[in-house]
């Protein structure tokens, strides 16, 4: 009945967007613009419906506990939003001062045909697949960050603190690499609408060219916040890449970066397939697709704020 | 003065220095990936082999992505065409009718669409279909029968009742990714275009979504053209989406039930402990990061043209 229903509405909104565009061409338009709200509120409630059961049986304690126990359908999901948040605050402390370098350095200091180069490079960073990252950070990154810290430790301390090339911090090393790009593309939208006479003046009260870099960084500060906020609420919400390297231990919580850990994402990613086979599981990610749904929107409605008052 | 100076040429030097470090990671990635997926490719009994052999079990020999480059490229197609159909005329109105009230909030919630986690879409994709899934197989199930008996039984693999798993909810998942992606390139191309031309193609045109559709398309195609090109390259490559809606499968099978794909066997083979299937999957990754490559480079040919 359900499904009769939706195909009939998707057949419907078709027709109607069809004739619509012909008849009365604006309110067409307003009917396909309406289209982008009903994917985003619809993905919301889904969400909603599909975690009550969890959030009605567990209540807050879903979100304070760290227990994983399936056997006796006791689920926390506080290791996996620890998780999230170490990762991503290792992957934004990592690729900000790197994006910002980017940004400046292209528009800025490097010669013709190495800024079309480097700006290349740093789009195919964002194209690139995710999975091949994982791959990469499995063998290559993961690899060389446990013998660099463990050479470091061994030197400093006369102990080794990586036990295993899969933990958060190779996690949050990853995501900087993959984040990195949006941010400079940010920072570099605002950096070339900074005006001409601007830069004439700092440049007439005898600033050098780092500091005339400073001056208008803090000038562009609200696109510098856009673009941060932005990376965050990628580095939060990826999956594939995460999951290959994070080390997929959601049975405890968590505290040391180089040790094996979880997000919420791959947490999702990882349990999803035999959550069938138990009553509350399915609910319970759900509620944290939901939780991860409601942390992006707050983290990408700060970014847009920022960036949308600036226009206005 | 001097201490001025000094600071100035540090500044630009790290400046200039963590550029490249921002930069190198992808040169690494992409020569770490050709150089083993070659290596991998020719121990694993060719080119040719490895783009139609299913994938190699954990004491073959030999093995390839056949049926997970059939099910990525069958995917992507379908995902792609979704996605450019919805996502375009969204993007249209956002960059043209800016003065609308709701084109401001379409435009927020395309934000949002476009930073929300892929994972997120496939799990929706999932829910979705896994409520309407015995209605729409009520309507499947005859309609393939009655076109087998015309045209033949491979109609089969393509119509049928469908799985909990299978291609088309993937397809799915990946319009979903990549309908924000176009409509977003598609409203800064349309809102970049001049005021003089809009208001000449508006006066000619008579009709106003000739205007929209047709004359003022034609200023903006090469952007969109390779706005479409890169949210291909995108779908292409993810795997979030994948997970819980095409499954994954090693061999060929038909699209209405579990399918695989590229991603899916690179995030399998490359977790796996057996050493072909770690080198399989570094041939994969090298036989998409191809796909991949082509598209983009293709898509900034197009872009610098203009």
């Amino acid at each position: 009945m359900l499904g009769l229903l939706l195909l009939l509405f998707l057949g419907f909104y078709a027709v109607s967007v069809a004739a619509l565009i012909f008849l009365k061409f604006r309110w067409g338009m307003r009917v396909v613009g309406l289209a982008a709200v009903l994917i985003l509120g619809s993905i919301a409630v889904m969400f909603a419906v599909y975690s009550a059961p969890a959030l009605a049986k567990y209540g807050l304690s879903l979100f304070t506990t760290a227990e994983w126990d399936p056997g006796a359908e006791r689920y926390g999901l506080l290791s996996a939003i620890v998780g999230t948040l170490i990762s991503s605050a290792i992957a934004i402390t990592v690729a900000m001062p790197l994006a910002v370098s980017a940004a400046v350095a292209i528009n800025e200091f490097l010669p013709g045909q190495v800024r079309w180069v480097v700006a290349s490079l740093l789009d195919l960073t964002a194209a690139m697949p995710t999975v091949i990252y994982g791959l990469w950070g499995r063998d290559v990154l993961g690899p060389a960050l446990a013998a660099g810290l463990n050479a470091l430790g061994s030197w400093l301390l006369g102990a080794e603190p990586v036990r295993t090339p899969l933990n958060l911090l190779t996690a949050g090393v990853l995501l900087a690499v993959m984040i990195t790009p949006y941010a400079a593309a940010i920072i570099r939208e605002g950096y070339g609408l900074i005006p001409r006479q601007i830069e004439e003046a700092i440049y007439a009260v005898g600033a050098t060219r780092f500091e005339a870099v400073l001056i208008k960084l803090r000038y562009i500060k609200q696109y510098v916040a856009g673009g941060f906020f932005l990376a965050l609420g990628r580095a939060m919400g990826e999956t594939a890449a995460v999951a290959m390297v994070v080390g997929g231990n959601y049975v405890r919580l968590v505290l040391n970066p180089v040790d094996p850990g979880i997000t919420i994402s791959s947490l999702i990613a990882l349990q999803f397939p035999n959550a069938a086979n138990y009553l509350y599981m399915t609910p319970v990610l759900y509620a944290a697709a939901l939780t991860l749904v409601l942390m992006g929107l707050v983290i990408n409605g700060v970014a847009l704020y920022l960036l949308y008052r600036w226009q206005v | 003065m001097n201490w001025r100076r000094v600071k100035n040429w540090l500044g630009i030097g790290a400046i200039v220095v963590l550029s490249l470090f921002a930069v190198a990671p992808v040169l690494s990635v992409v020569v770490s990936i050709y150089a083993a997926g070659a290596a991998a490719i020719a121990s694993l009994g060719g080119l040719a082999t490895f783009l139609t052999a299913e994938p190699p079990d954990p004491f073959a020999t030999s093995g390839g992505v056949g049926p997970l480059l059939a099910g990525t490229l069958y995917m992507t197609a379908l995902g792609a065409a979704a996605g450019i159909l919805v996502g375009f005329p969204i993007g249209i109105y956002i960059g043209e009718f800016k003065r609308d009230k709701l084109s401001h909030v379409a435009r927020g919630a395309v934000n949002m669409l476009v930073e929300f986690p892929t994972i997120a879409m496939g799990l929706f994709v999932y829910g979705m279909f896994s409520m309407v899934r015995g209605d729409v197989n009520s309507v499947l199930a005859p309609l393939s029968r009655d076109l087998s008996s015309v045209l033949g039984g491979w109609v089969t693999w393509f119509v049928g009742p469908l799985d909990f798993y299978n291609a088309y909810i993937g397809a799915a998942a990946l319009a979903i990714v990549m309908i924000p992606y176009v409509a977003l390139f598609t409203a800064s191309a349309y809102a970049s275009i001049d005021q003089p031309l809009r208001e000449a193609a508006y006066s000619l045109s008579g009709r106003e979504y000739k205007a929209v559709f047709t004359v003022l398309r034609k200023v903006v195609w090469r952007a969109v053209l390779a706005s479409f090109l890169l949210g291909t390259a995108k779908i292409a490559g993810e795997t979030a989406p994948l997970f819980f809606t095409a499954l994954g499968n090693h061999y060929y099978a038909p699209f209405t039930g579990p399918t695989g794909a590229v991603t899916l066997w690179i995030y399998e083979a490359a977790q796996s402990s057996y050493k072909v299937q770690v080198d399989s999957a570094y041939g994969a990754a090298a036989v998409l990061l191809t796909v991949v490559l082509a598209l983009f480079i293709l898509a900034k040919l197009l872009g610098r043209g203009r």
